[in-house]
């Protein structure tokens, strides 16, 4: 990067199943209005807009960002309309932080949405490749194998799915934000029932109408807002084709690499002790102990013991998405996006009832496609 | 303004646009256009630093299109990757800024879809406000209509006018083999043809078609070693509007005004007549006066010459036929425009649009010289 990079507002909306009391301007206005005044800025000191989603079949609007340019005060501005599935929220906010990066622009606005009620996302996430027989059953029946292959491999116990989803929602219990913020048990998510073996119902994900806005700025824009923003330290997008033999999807290649980047630029070479606190894309509860290998956290099937030690509980080692993360909220498109804006919300010390004590540094995480696409970046506190 | 890097063009390939490619998936038509900019360039494709894609699922019938786009890019191992769901020009943009930024210094920039899946004027009917104009059914065409009417309304253009930019661009692109249409025609056979939605008549009108298209993009010092006569980046800038048709002017585009300005300055051009050569997405005869006038830009098309490639009436592979101006630009820039050469072209200027009625713009200014020394 060829100068620094700073958050220096962040705005989200109320998440939740349905969101009838807004249209989709009206969504994505809710998280930009709390955004820009988070940074105590007008619509008039923003140089670019960049948005981000998933698939346009999940609303019906082809190229939403076009009806929503003026709704997002785009209107003679560069707007630019990011899409890398499950990952876009991360890599759009990457794309703004590249933009002010460059020198060419100094306060970016960047968005990510979705309103999932608009559509059926089980529908919308069913892609239908030429020759294939059609799977038709959502992004829960795609990553079930995966995570079945991680229990095999690891002899992960039965209980760590469980364990990961009931520590989700207690986090979320305390994010006024969240979807689902009503706490389970052990025994509500063991007799939940089967979705996708091994995924039950409650290890997974919600289908959420949400947004998140953020504005990134240069250094001199940031000292001139009213807070302390987060750094940018390191930000990458990595993607792997999809028909390599013997790809590894349980831990996939271009996530290694993708870790590797961020740590390395941001100067982490322990990350377990470096890092403060993490937020990553846990869209089934499996993912969790999963990514925390991915990520380099632990040794290759030692991340199942993170969470069975409970040390990626609030207040314990390495908390994981205090927030609640996607298991609790999952507007898809945005839900990249606020991974990387609850990171920099936990070294800005803002989080509020889930703020981690004393994080200075954050890794932000999203993954999509067949877990082929990953964005992240690291956080600090200090420049 | 900040200090920028001299950043080239390098290499440029296109599938021949076709109304239906029968024998190939998108990903298919890809493959071959990726190996040609690269072989083109010399280079394998561990060579390139960053890869965009331009596409969009609903052309692709189905979400993440993209996804198996990495296939044909050579995505393995793990590459630098951004998908934008947008034009390949636009992916050019970024990959530019990026390179600005001194996060890469070569960049891989890929479009691709099958617009022959589905029907590309009731998908574009869904990019409108769906509570208040989607719902009325009105598509490219209409809007384009509308369009048109507020511009001959304003300036007192006539249908032989428009007849008359049809028949240049398509008397032209009878000398691009890429083209999905080669035959030359005259204002008069143009006018006997019918209404599509008046005052726009069919032959006025791109055929749907689609292609694959790849650009490289390198920067000084990397540039020099892929390309005989790389095509310098002097300017670039890009502006949206509100879509809301009633919201704005239709017989302007403020927004392609506000980008060709930007770039413009950037590029050191003092006036749009010192270009060469102006590669325009226009996808109406009216769009082409309305974008001449906004880019300050002769609209008899003698200098600079406008779409000496035939332009989009000649041929609109969605998302890719602004990708293809910038090619075309490339092209005449570094003397690989065949046919259709224009004698010592230095400086040219590139045109994309996205959206309905020039709701987005996109300019470059490039030249056969580097910008900054």
């Amino acid at each position: 990067m060829k100068r620094p990079v700073a958050v220096v507002g962040v705005g989200q909306t109320q998440h939740a199943a349905r969101r009838a009391d807004v249209s989709i301007p009206g969504l994505v206005r809710e998280a930009v209005d709390r955004a820009l005044l988070d940074a105590g800025l007008e619509h008039k000191d923003i140089d670019a807009v960049i948005i981000g989603k998933a698939p346009d079949m999940l609303e019906g609007v082809c190229h939403p960002e076009q009806f929503l340019a003026g709704a997002v005060g785009a209107h003679l501005k560069p707007l630019l309309r990011v899409h890398t599935a499950g990952s876009v929220g991360a890599s759009t906010a990457l794309t703004a932080v590249t933009h002010v990066a460059s020198g060419l622009y100094d306060r970016v606005l960047t968005i990510a949405f979705e309103k999932q009620s608009e559509g059926n996302a089980m529908w919308a996430l069913s892609p239908n490749m030429p020759f294939t027989p059609p799977l038709v059953a959502g992004a829960g029946g795609f990553f079930a194998p995966y995570c079945r292959a991680y229990i095999t491999r690891t002899g992960c116990p039965p209980h760590i799915g469980p364990l990961t989803a009931v520590n989700a929602r207690a986090n979320a219990a305390r994010n006024p934000y969240a979807h689902l913020r009503e706490p389970i048990t052990l025994d509500d998510v063991m007799n939940s029932p089967m979705l996708w073996d091994p995924i039950r119902y409650l290890e997974t994900c919600p289908s959420s109408d949400g947004a998140i806005a953020m504005v990134v700025a240069s250094e001199e824009a940031a000292k001139k807002g009213p807070r302390q923003p987060a750094w940018v330290k390191s930000g990458f997008s990595y993607a792997e084709a999809m028909w390599v033999p013997g790809r590894d999807q349980v831990s996939p290649l271009a996530g290694r690499v993708c870790a590797k980047a961020v740590y390395d630029r941001a100067g982490i070479t322990d990350p377990w002790k470096q890092i403060d606190t993490a937020e990553i894309y846990v869209p089934f509860a499996w993912f969790e102990a999963m990514w925390l290998e991915n990520l380099g956290f632990c040794d290759v099937g030692e991340g199942w013991k993170i969470i069975e030690r409970g040390e990626q509980k609030l207040g314990a080692h390495l908390p994981i998405n205090p927030s609640g993360g996607v298991l609790a909220s999952n507007p898809i498109g945005a839900s990249g996006m606020l991974r990387l804006g609850e990171a920099a919300l936990q070294v800005m010390g803002r989080a509020g009832e889930h703020q981690v004590e004393a994080a200075k540094t954050a890794l932000g995480h999203a993954y999509g496609g067949g877990a082929q696409y990953f964005a992240m970046w690291i956080v600090s506190s200090e420049k | 303004m900040p200090q920028l890097r001299n950043v080239a063009i390098v290499g440029f390939a296109q599938l021949p646009i076709v109304a239906r490619d029968e024998h190939r998936i998108a990903t298919d038509m890809l493959y071959p256009v990726v190996r040609q900019a690269l072989a083109d360039c010399g280079v394998e494709r561990d060579a390139i630093d960053y890869q965009v894609a331009g596409s969009t699922d609903y052309m692709d019938g189905r979400p993440f299109g993209f996804v198996s786009a990495l296939d044909a890019t050579g995505s393995w191992p793990p590459r630098q990757d951004l998908h934008l769901e947008m034009d390949a020009a636009f992916c050019a943009y970024y990959a530019w800024v990026r390179m600005q930024a001194g996060d890469c210094d070569t960049a891989l920039v890929v479009g691709h879809g099958k617009s022959s899946e589905g029907d590309p004027n009731r998908i574009l009917n869904l990019q409108l406000d769906p509570y208040y104009q989607a719902a009325i059914g009105l598509d490219p065409i209409s809007t384009g209509a509308l369009q048109a009417s507020a511009y001959m309304a304003r300036t007192g253009v006539t249908d032989r006018d428009l007849a008359t930019i049809a028949a240049r661009n398509r008397t032209a692109g009878a000398r691009n083999p890429d083209n999905q249409l080669h035959q030359a025609a005259t204002p008069e056979e143009l006018m006997r043809s019918p209404w599509a939605v008046e005052p726009l008549r069919a032959a006025y009108l791109p055929p749907l078609g689609e292609s694959a298209t790849c650009l490289i993009l390198a920067a000084e010092g990397k540039a020099e070693k892929m390309c005989d006569r790389p095509v310098w980046i002097h300017g670039t800038d890009h502006r949206a509007e509100m879509q809301a048709l009633g919201g704005r002017d239709l017989s302007r585009s403020a927004g392609a005004a506000l980008a060709a300005r930007r770039a413009y300055s950037m590029a050191g051009l003092s006036a749009a007549t010192d270009a060469d050569v102006a590669e325009l997405t226009a996808l109406t005869p009216a769009e082409e006066l309305i974008l001449a006038e906004a880019l300050g830009l002769d609209p008899s098309g003698s200098r600079p010459v406008i779409n000496p490639s035939g332009g989009p009436i000649c041929g609109h592979p969605i998302m890719m036929t602004g990708g293809i101006r910038l090619g075309e630009a490339f092209r005449q820039l570094s003397g690989r425009a065949g046919a259709r050469q224009v004698a010592g072209a230095k400086r040219a200027i590139a045109h994309a649009s996205q959206g309905h009625c020039l709701q987005q713009n996109l300019v470059w200014v490039l030249g056969s010289e580097r910008r900054w020394t």
